[in-house]
C-alpha cells in the first residue's frame, strides 16, 4: 500500500516537474537520448533523482539536479552577496535564495491536499445510489417474503422438523436441544 | 523488536555504505551473521564528518552525501550536520543549508519533538557562527505557498 502510494505520488511529482519545464527533443551532449528536458540557463548542481538534468520534487530525494529558477539578474546579485558573510543576508533574501533553488519546502510537499474529502463524499454518494436502488427493487420488483418466513406457525413447524431430524447435532441447531428432557438446553 | 529493527537499520546502512568506501572499514565491529566487518557508529560518524570536512568538496559531492544520509534509516549526528553546514559555507550555497536542515528535521520522523530540539541545541554554535537560519526562523515549518495541482490545470 505504502509503495503504491509512493509510486502514485512520484508520478504526480513527475507531472508537476513537467509543468515547470517543457519537454523538447534534445541535441545536447546526450543528443541520442530520446527525451531531454530543456532546462534553459538553470545551473546543474547535482545528481538529482535519476541523473537526468531535471527538477523533480520528492521528500525522499530532496536534492534536485538543477536549480528551480534560472539565474536572473536579481538572483545573480544575491549569489554575489551569498559569497560574503551570511549574517548580512536578510530573511527575505534568504527565502529568495531558497526559492531560487527549490520550488517547495518539504512541509509544503507534505501538506495535506484535502483530497480525501471529495473521495469520501463521492464514495458515500455512490454507495447511497446502491441503497436507493435496493429500496426501489424492494418496492417495485421483489415479491413479498414467502409465507414460510412470515407466518410464525410455519416457522415453528420448520424448527420442530429440524429438531426431530437431528439437524447439525454437533455445533448447530440440534446440539442446543436436550432430547432427554425434551427442551432447549439452558 | 527493537533489536531486529536496529539490525535492519545497521544492515541497510552498511549495505549502502560498503559500496561507497570499503577501505574505510578497518576495526572489527559487531557481527550479525556475516563474515564482513561491520562499521561501528563512531566510525560511520567520523567518516561522514571527514567527508564533509574535505577542503576541496564541491556542491555535487555535498548533495551526494546529504542524499545518502537522507536515504539511510538514521538521523545524522549533530557533528555531521555541523560539518555539512560548514561545507555549504565553503561552496557558498545558502539554500542548501535550509534544505538540509529541513531534511534532518524530516528524518526525525515521529520523534521530532525529542530529537529536533536536541539537534538545534547541538548545532546552535555553528548556526550562529555562519549566520544560518533554521527552517522555523524562515517560516518553513508550516506551508507558506501552494502550487496548483497539475491535474487541475486545463
Amino acid at each position: 500500500m505504502a509503495s503504491k502510494m509512493a509510486l502514485s505520488r512520484s508520478f504526480r511529482l513527475w507531472g508537476r516537474a513537467l509543468v515547470v519545464q517543457r519537454r523538447s527533443m534534445g541535441t545536447g551532449p546526450l543528443g541520442y537520448f530520446p527525451s531531454r528536458l530543456d532546462i534553459g540557463k538553470r545551473e546543474v548542481v547535482g545528481f538529482g533523482l535519476t541523473g537526468e538534468e531535471c527538477y523533480v520534487e520528492d521528500v525522499h530525494s530532496p536534492f534536485p539536479a538543477i536549480r528551480f529558477k534560472e539565474d536572473t539578474a536579481e538572483i545573480a546579485m544575491l549569489r554575489e552577496k551569498e559569497k560574503g558573510d551570511w549574517k548580512k543576508l536578510t530573511v527575505p533574501e534568504r527565502k529568495e535564495l531558497y526559492r531560487a533553488s527549490f520550488a517547495q519546502t518539504l512541509t509544503e510537499m507534505e501538506a495535506p491536499t484535502g483530497e480525501w474529502k471529495p473521495i469520501l463524499g463521492v464514495t458515500l454518494f455512490l454507495s447511497s445510489l446502491g441503497i436507493w436502488f435496493y429500496l426501489w427493487m424492494r418496492k417495485f420488483v421483489y415479491d413479498d417474503l414467502p409465507e414460510t418466513m412470515t407466518n410464525e406457525e410455519l416457522v415453528k413447524d420448520q424448527i420442530r422438523f429440524m429438531i426431530e431430524g437431528r439437524t447439525n447435532p454437533v455445533q448447530g441447531l440440534a446440539s442446543n436441544y436436550d432430547y432427554e428432557k425434551g427442551q432447549w438446553k439452558k | 523488536m527493537a533489536s531486529s529493527s536496529m539490525k535492519m537499520a545497521l544492515w541497510t546502512r552498511n549495505a549502502l555504505i560498503r559500496g561507497v568506501r570499503p577501505q574505510m572499514q578497518t576495526a572489527a565491529g559487531i557481527r550479525f551473521m556475516s563474515s564482513k566487518v561491520q562499521e561501528t557508529d563512531a566510525e560511520f560518524d567520523a567518516r561522514y564528518e571527514a567527508f564533509f570536512n574535505r577542503k576541496d568538496i564541491d556542491g555535487w559531492e555535498i548533495r551526494k552525501a546529504m542524499q545518502d544520509l537522507a536515504r539511510m534509516d538514521l538521523v545524522p549526528e549533530p557533528t555531521i550536520v555541523a560539518a555539512a553546514l560548514r561545507a555549504c559555507r565553503r561552496v557558498n550555497d545558502y539554500s542548501l543549508t535550509t534544505r538540509f536542515l529541513e531534511v534532518v528535521k524530516f528524518k526525525c520522523g515521529s520523534k521530532q519533538d525529542e530529537i529536533w530540539p536536541y539537534m538545534l541545541q547541538e548545532i546552535r554554535p555553528t548556526l550562529d557562527e555562519l549566520g544560518i537560519s533554521t527552517p522555523e526562523e524562515l517560516g518553513y515549518d508550516k506551508p507558506e505557498l501552494a502550487l496548483p495541482n497539475p491535474y487541475e490545470i486545463h
